[in-house]
């Protein structure tokens, strides 16, 4: 009522004294202040203030006006030990069981090596002489066979992830599920495997199926399922209703209108949705091996744990440079496919 | 013999709104016959009662012995084949598999799931295509790839394909040129006598209602107005048909569409039925 009689009055008044539009009005300044202190309280709460004064000490520490800083430490003690990065492997000839001299592996050779041990009893040292076999690329091999496999992990994950996603897609579609309460059900697994973390996932599959690769299969699978399951079923209930119409008019039955109107049209988006779902797939894969589910992660987790930065280095690198060229990959598929 | 046959029906939307007042009419085999008015007269409303789209609330629609109701709505559309006023055809999906896919109601399951039809089908899709004109290289495009002609074209063929007794066509020409609505009209003529289908096809130009139909009916306000011959049609019945203050817009959801289209109609279309007749 009185929004009419507002409006009413606006329009016999001159344009002179029209209420023109305010950007900055006392309800968004009191806005901006609660929303300030909010930000503080949660600052303090999250020790932002703690960040600030190392980052601060650390670029001291830089240019020379103070003589310590933890921040500085730690990145130093990390680029000390990790150049230069772990290539080769050493192992002791005598205890590789059935080593044969006359028959070594390939590019690989024998070092002698004579060391000073300090006996602590007689307070002397003695010398000891032990062979070592060299790979000279050994680790790369080591960290190339487990990236492979880090891939192979992220590549069956997606698979499932799609097997589990087309009946969740089907169901959890408002126009195409069989019943309300199948509906509601397929969202809300779909919500519920978003919402649990892969890793987390992961930590109960390798209590269910042991340490390996397929506990990380199965958390990527299950949790990315969330993700397409949602994107399909989306998709579905936006594809152009006319052509089913149609089709449905004929006499057809749902699911081959599923086939025939549904799935030319949506396909395109379900190969750009796998396509950003392989790509996460394989970036979670490296590090579901923190917690022993198979891949790279398992490596970089025990060299980490074990202070060998010259490895995780390598390691690394081998990550980066997978994800470079996943990235270049796709990239080019994706102008392939438009 | 009468093929489609419509009872005393009526209908009433649920606002209200009555779009179809007591029609009784019968439509023998063979026959070509063209439902003709202004927007909102009632036409598609018409059509969709034959396929139970649109379920009347007065009287009743009997196919060929077989009354239009929910318990047998299957049977009845297995023997209908549709044509839409927009092109429905399934955009990213071949020409050939559009037209296959009028035969989707017979189609095993798990053939349709495969897109696997048996070489005969293949046959007949590509007879009917070669029936409508289009060539050999257009059937493995795309249908979004072709010409709003073409596709009604395509239309056409899937329509036809699971030789139906009956062919509903809702306004097929409505988004098309004139050179190109003669054509895709022409053809859907020659298709329809060839296998002596019957085709209910509503339009909402005179002159090609007069040029292929063999029988024209004329609804105003959802009553027939004019049922007979396309000689019949004189400036006088015309002029009753899309009468300025008849087609007073209470009838059709699009009703200010309508108004506007009727503003400058009969003058337009006494001087087009003078010309023609």
């Amino acid at each position: 009522m009185s929004n009419a009689t507002e409006t009413a009055r606006s329009t016999t008044r001159p344009s002179e004294s029209w209420e023109l539009h305010r950007t900055i009005t006392p309800r968004t300044i009191g806005v901006l202040l609660i929303i300030a202190l909010c930000a503080a309280f949660s600052a303090k709460n999250v020790e932002l203030d703690k960040a600030v004064t190392e980052t601060w000490t650390a670029i001291k520490v830089m240019v020379g006006l103070a003589d310590e800083s933890r921040v500085i430490n730690g990145a130093a003690n990390f680029l000390a030990k990790s150049f230069p990065m772990q290539i080769s492997t050493m192992q002791e000839t005598n205890r590789i069981e059935g080593f044969d001299p006359n028959d070594l592996p390939l590019f690989s050779y024998v070092e002698v090596r004579t060391e000073r041990e300090y006996s602590v009893l007689e307070s002397n040292y003695t010398e000891v002489t032990s062979e070592f076999l060299i790979k000279p690329v050994g680790y790369l091999v080591k960290v190339a066979v487990k990236m492979w496999e880090t891939i192979e992990m992220a590549l069956w994950g997606t698979v499932f992830s799609i097997l589990l996603a087309v009946p969740l897609a089907v169901f959890g579609a408002s126009n195409f599920t069989p019943h309300r309460a199948l509906y509601e059900a397929s969202r809300a697994v779909c919500s519920f495997n978003r919402a649990m973390p892969e890793l987390i996932l992961a930590l109960f599959f390798v209590l269910m199926y042991g340490f390996g690769p397929i506990a990380g299969i199965m958390a990527l699978a299950l949790h990315t399922s969330g993700f397409l399951g949602k994107f399909f079923a989306d998709e579905i209930e936006n594809a152009d209703p006319g052509p089913q119409r149609a089709l449905r008019g004929t006499g057809a039955s749902r699911l081959k209108v599923l086939r025939f109107a549904v799935l030319p049209q949506v396909l395109p988006q379900y190969y750009a949705y796998v396509q950003y779902i392989l790509e996460r797939n394989i970036r979670t894969a490296t590090v579901l091996g923190i917690v022993g589910a198979g891949g790279i992660g398992t490596e970089l987790k025990g060299r980490w744990d074990l202070f060998d930065y010259d490895h995780v280095a390598t390691i690394l690198l081998a990550i980066f440079l997978t994800v470079v060229v996943l990235e270049f990959l796709t990239q080019r598929l994706r102008a392939k496919a438009m | 013999m009468t093929i489609l046959k419509f009872d005393n029906i009526s209908h009433q939307f649920p606002d209200g709104t009555r779009a179809i007042r007591e029609v009784s009419l019968s439509i023998p085999k063979g026959e070509l016959c063209v439902l003709l008015g202004p927007s909102g007269a009632g036409k598609s409303t018409l059509l969709n009662t034959v396929n139970g789209i649109v379920l009347p609330t007065g009287g009743r629609v009997v196919l060929d012995g077989i009354p239009v109701e929910p318990a047998n709505l299957m049977a009845v559309r297995s023997r209908i084949g549709m044509i839409h006023q927009q092109l429905h055809l399934v955009p990213r999906l071949s020409v050939l598999h559009n037209v296959l896919a009028g035969l989707l109601p017979v189609t095993p399951t798990w053939r349709a799931m495969l897109k696997l039809f048996p070489v005969d089908q293949q046959r007949k899709a590509c007879r009917l295509l070669e029936e409508v004109e289009l060539e050999e290289r257009q059937i493995h495009r795309r249908a979004s790839d072709m010409s709003g002609g073409q596709q009604q074209r395509v239309a056409i063929a899937r329509a036809f394909i699971n030789d139906p007794d009956l062919v509903l066509a809702d306004e097929p020409v409505a988004s098309l040129d004139p050179t190109v609505s003669r054509h895709v009209l022409d053809l859907l003529r020659r298709a329809s006598r060839q296998r002596n289908t019957t085709v209910l096809c509503s339009l909402h130009q005179v002159e090609f209602a007069q040029e292929f139909a063999d029988r024209i009916v004329a609804l105003r306000h959802g009553a027939v107005i004019y049922d007979g011959a396309p000689d019949g049609l004189t400036p006088e019945i015309l002029g009753a048909i899309y009468d300025r203050e008849g087609a007073a817009p209470v009838t059709a959801p699009h009703s200010d569409i309508a108004a506007a289209e009727m503003a400058h109609a009969p003058a337009a279309l006494a001087a087009r039925a003078e010309l023609v007749g």
